[in-house]
């Protein structure tokens, strides 16, 4: 056993596989910086080069690209307002607000150490708590699935922002939204039209680079609009390193999202955003200064930063011990080990212990190198960003379609993006928060895929829904969570009546 | 002797190839013309399933394989959705042309009966099939079921109790489900769960058994968590040589899940009959026989005609399945 684990750091540490790891953290900020390439993206572009490459390159690599890319996606959110991954989405929000006030480069050095902190936080618990954690989520059942999506849609609520009967429409617009295409238990056909692109619904990350980028376009092109100075933001990236006072005050959004993140990696199908939106729902919880939040608070940009790349971590938990995907991107390294004639599952510690412990020690690498490069390299990256906005512009614009397309290589896909575009713009003139009918678009899938499997095994009996500890922990969790959003909103309320005149964002 | 020969071919080709470049200018390019020069750019190959599944890697290393045999670029470019009918929508209204594949796979029975699309698995033309794999029927290693009969009783004793978990409603596995179930006559809840959750949810004991491809359960098999206690084919498989057959056990019930090459309909005989042996050729090639013996299908190309049967006779029993399980929605004009 312990020869596995030596073997496994040396191959980890063979100068080929450091090199793939360099080359794939580097690939993976460029590919999450970019609104609409995803990691999975980046993955799959890369992945009939690493057919020919010895299997712990190729996995190097690949990890690199995984881990990094979850960072990268915090660049333009922060820098932009655009978020560069889905997971991303939760850390533009308080991140813009920084950059805008002048301190992206405070928001950026924070959001890569964080990225780091969760990441050592998951390699930690991939490397000693592994085959238990996934023990444990695995008996998971629909039921307790479908608690866990509850208690994540109750975040809705305090992301509503101003008003809860705004946010609450929009989340129940994307619930709506989500029921487009194919009823999975059934197989029929919902608001399809007859068009077979939409079978398979609206895919969230259309909706979200719509909904994100279109809008911050449009500003850009009134110059006299006020979210019009990502470019002057990018431009004032001076110090990266972390001021120790900062690295202080982060430690409880830090811990909330390492934990949160590598949790519900481990989760099959829970996956990123969820974790960066629920561990930055708790920052601001447990914070002693709740109403920054939204407003440039730090710790809103490192808890969802923490949380996105321990999920990482977490998500190759079940994959290594049971072959089953924590997220895409572990199903397309199960695809690829699968090249190699590696089947990630039981079988893979007793026949390929170096080989799984290689990947471990990969993935350690693979944050170290993401730490360097990231402050490294930063400065050549935002200065992408800082280009001339007409030049800019259209780029992110052509970004933004052809991310759309390169999903599903769907034209129709880039048709719904604008369409949420225009969707974005109004929600913007009626001052109703995009962030739940984001949350609702991403949950409702799952929300109802985990209820009606549940209720179909249960053959209509909801007290399945109380028949498991797991499940009654999550439901008691959202009526925590639910009278806490009140509560502190009915508080926000009265504050705000009394700085009545403060100007809607 | 030779080289002036060759030299005057070569002349003679060249002027030959501007001659009816200039037809084709005219737009009066003759169809020969078109087909002796194939392939002359990269073919697309639709892939009807997400990157990282099982018909994702074993139709990118065809299409790598295939490749070297046409010497022209093949461009796997994954089109999933409504169970393969995005795919297999696009690829009908592409140009019949030959530059347009689809990888198919039963899933091109399914959904054209569950109606994601208007047609049936005829509006394509066929180029033939590459492999093909069973559809177990899988219980936890330490379930109390030892052999499929035990379950059989089991659940004939209980019906509507035991809980079948499937890749997605309408699917493959699900049909295979439907069909195992009713031979043996016994009611189960079927569930549902889709790829990301089935192995999870009979490991977890949500559900008491599944069925899935081959390929998805054999390496929980080898790591004893899984039992495959039958397998829905008219033979036993080589891979899990000791897996009995449903039909050996007095079952009538066989579905297996197949994967080959569908055009445009229309495509010319000549670059039919190219593509199809560039697909034996790949099928046979040590790459792809590597990757079949470690993931467990068979290569067994079928020359299109014997495809074509097959594919009537299969259409013709999943849609009976489907009638019989209410999920037949055909849109296709009978």
């Amino acid at each position: 056993m312990s020869a596995d684990v030596a073997n496994g750091l040396l191959q980890s540490i063979a100068p080929s596989s450091l090199t793939a790891t360099v080359i794939g953290a580097f690939l993976g900020l460029v590919v999450g910086m970019i609104p609409g390439l995803t990691i999975s993206m980046g993955i799959i572009v890369v992945l009939p080069l690493t057919f020919v490459l010895d299997p712990n390159v190729s996995i190097a690599l690949l990890l690199g690209l995984y881990v990094a890319g979850m960072t990268g996606g915090s660049f333009s959110a922060i820098l932009l307002n655009i978020p560069g991954t889905p997971s991303a989405a939760a850390t533009a929000i308080d991140g813009y607000q920084l950059a805008r006030g002048g301190e992206a480069g405070r928001a950026l050095g924070l959001a890569i150490a964080s990225s780091f902190a969760g990441g050592m936080v998951s390699f930690l618990c991939l490397y000693f708590v592994a085959p238990s954690l996934a023990e444990l989520a695995l008996s998971f059942t629909a039921a307790d699935l479908f608690c866990l999506v509850l208690f994540g849609l109750t975040l809705i609520c305090s992301f509503a922002s101003r008003s809860l009967i705004k946010g609450l429409l929009a989340a129940a617009a994307g619930l709506a939204i989500a029921t487009v295409g194919q009823d999975f238990v059934m197989g029929t056909q919902r608001f399809t039209f007859g068009e077979p692109a939409l079978l398979s619904g609206i895919h969230f990350l259309t909706a979200l680079i719509g909904l994100f980028a279109i809008p911050q376009l449009v500003d850009n092109l009134r110059s006299d609009a006020p979210g019009a100075a990502p470019a002057r933001a990018a431009a004032s990236v001076r110090s990266l390193l972390p001021r120790l006072g900062d690295l202080i005050q982060i430690r409880v959004p830090l811990m909330i999202g390492s934990l949160t993140g590598a949790f519900l990696g481990v989760l099959p199908g829970a996956g990123g955003p969820i974790a960066a939106f629920l561990s930055y729902d708790y920052a601001k919880k447990l914070s002693p200064s709740p109403e920054r939040f939204g407003k440039g608070a730090i710790g809103g940009v490192s808890a969802p930063e923490a949380a996105n790349n321990a999920v990482a971590g977490g998500a190759l938990v079940p994959m290594m011990t049971l072959g089953i995907p924590g997220d895409p991107v572990t199903a397309i390294l199960i695809g690829a080990l699968l090249v190699h004639g590696l089947a990630p599952g039981p079988l893979l510690f007793l026949e390929n212990g170096a080989f799984a412990y290689g990947v471990i020690f990969s993935f350690l690498w693979a944050n170290v190198f993401n730490l360097l490069i990231a402050l490294l390299a930063i400065r050549f990256l935002v200065g992408l960003l800082r280009a001339p906005k007409f030049i800019l512009m259209p780029m992110i614009g052509l970004l933004c379609v052809i991310g759309s397309y390169a999903l599903r290589n769907s034209l129709f896909d880039v048709y719904v993006m604008f369409a949420f575009g225009l969707i974005g713009l109004a929600m913007r003139w009626l001052k109703v928060p995009v962030i739940p009918l984001l949350l609702a678009l991403v949950l409702g899938p799952q929300f109802e895929e985990h209820l009606r499997v549940a209720l179909t095994g249960s053959q209509g009996d909801i007290g399945v829904f109380f028949a498991t500890p797991f499940s009654l922990l999550f439901l008691c969790l959202s009526a925590v969570s639910l009278g806490w959003s009140l509560w502190a909103a009915g508080r926000q309320a009265s504050l705000s009546r009394e700085a009545a005149g403060r100007p809607a964002e | 002797m030779m080289e002036v020969d060759d030299a005057m071919k070569h002349h003679l080709s060249r002027r030959t190839a501007l001659v009816l470049g200039a037809v084709a200018l005219l737009g009066l390019a003759p169809p020969a013309a078109a087909q002796d020069g194939y392939p002359s750019k990269s073919i697309q190959f639709i892939i009807p399933f997400a990157a990282g599944g099982g018909a994702d890697i074993e139709g990118r290393l065809l299409a790598k394989e295939m490749s070297k045999v046409l010497g022209a670029d093949i461009v796997p470019i994954n089109k999933p959705g409504g169970g393969g009918a995005v795919t297999y929508a696009h690829v009908k209204n592409a140009k019949p042309d030959g530059y347009t594949l689809a990888w198919n796979s039963t899933s091109i029975l399914t959904s054209t009966n569950l109606g994601n699309v208007p047609f049936k698995q005829d509006a394509l033309d066929h180029i033939g099939r590459v492999e093909w794999q069973p559809m177990p029927f899988a219980v936890k290693a330490d379930a109390k079921w030892k052999t499929f009969q035990d379950f059989v009783a089991d659940c004939r004793a209980k019906p509507k109790t035991y809980k079948v978990a499937n890749s997605g409603a309408g699917s493959a596995t699900h049909v295979a489900a439907i069909a195992l179930m009713e031979a043996v006559d016994c009611e189960v809840v079927h569930l549902p769960v889709g790829v990301k959750r089935r192995n999870a949810s009979v490991l977890s004991g949500e559900a008491d058994a599944m069925v899935a491809p081959l390929t998805g359960a054999i390496n929980l098999t080898k790591g004893k968590k899984l039992r495959l206690l039958a397998i829905p084919s008219a033979e036993r498989n080589p891979v899990v040589p000791d897996v009995p057959t449903a039909k050996e056990l007095g079952f009538d019930a066989t579905l297996d899940l197949f994967r080959g090459l569908s055009v445009p309909k229309g495509t010319p005989s000549k670059i039919k009959a190219k593509l199809a042996k560039a697909m034996t050729a790949a099928a046979k090639s040590k790459a792809f026989q590597d990757l079949a013996g470690k993931s467990g299908f068979t290569i067994d190309p079928l020359p299109v005609a014997d495809f074509e049967r097959l594919l009537n006779v299969e259409d013709a029993k999943v849609k009976r399945i489907m009638q019989s399980a209410g999920l037949y929605q055909s849109k296709a004009a009978e």
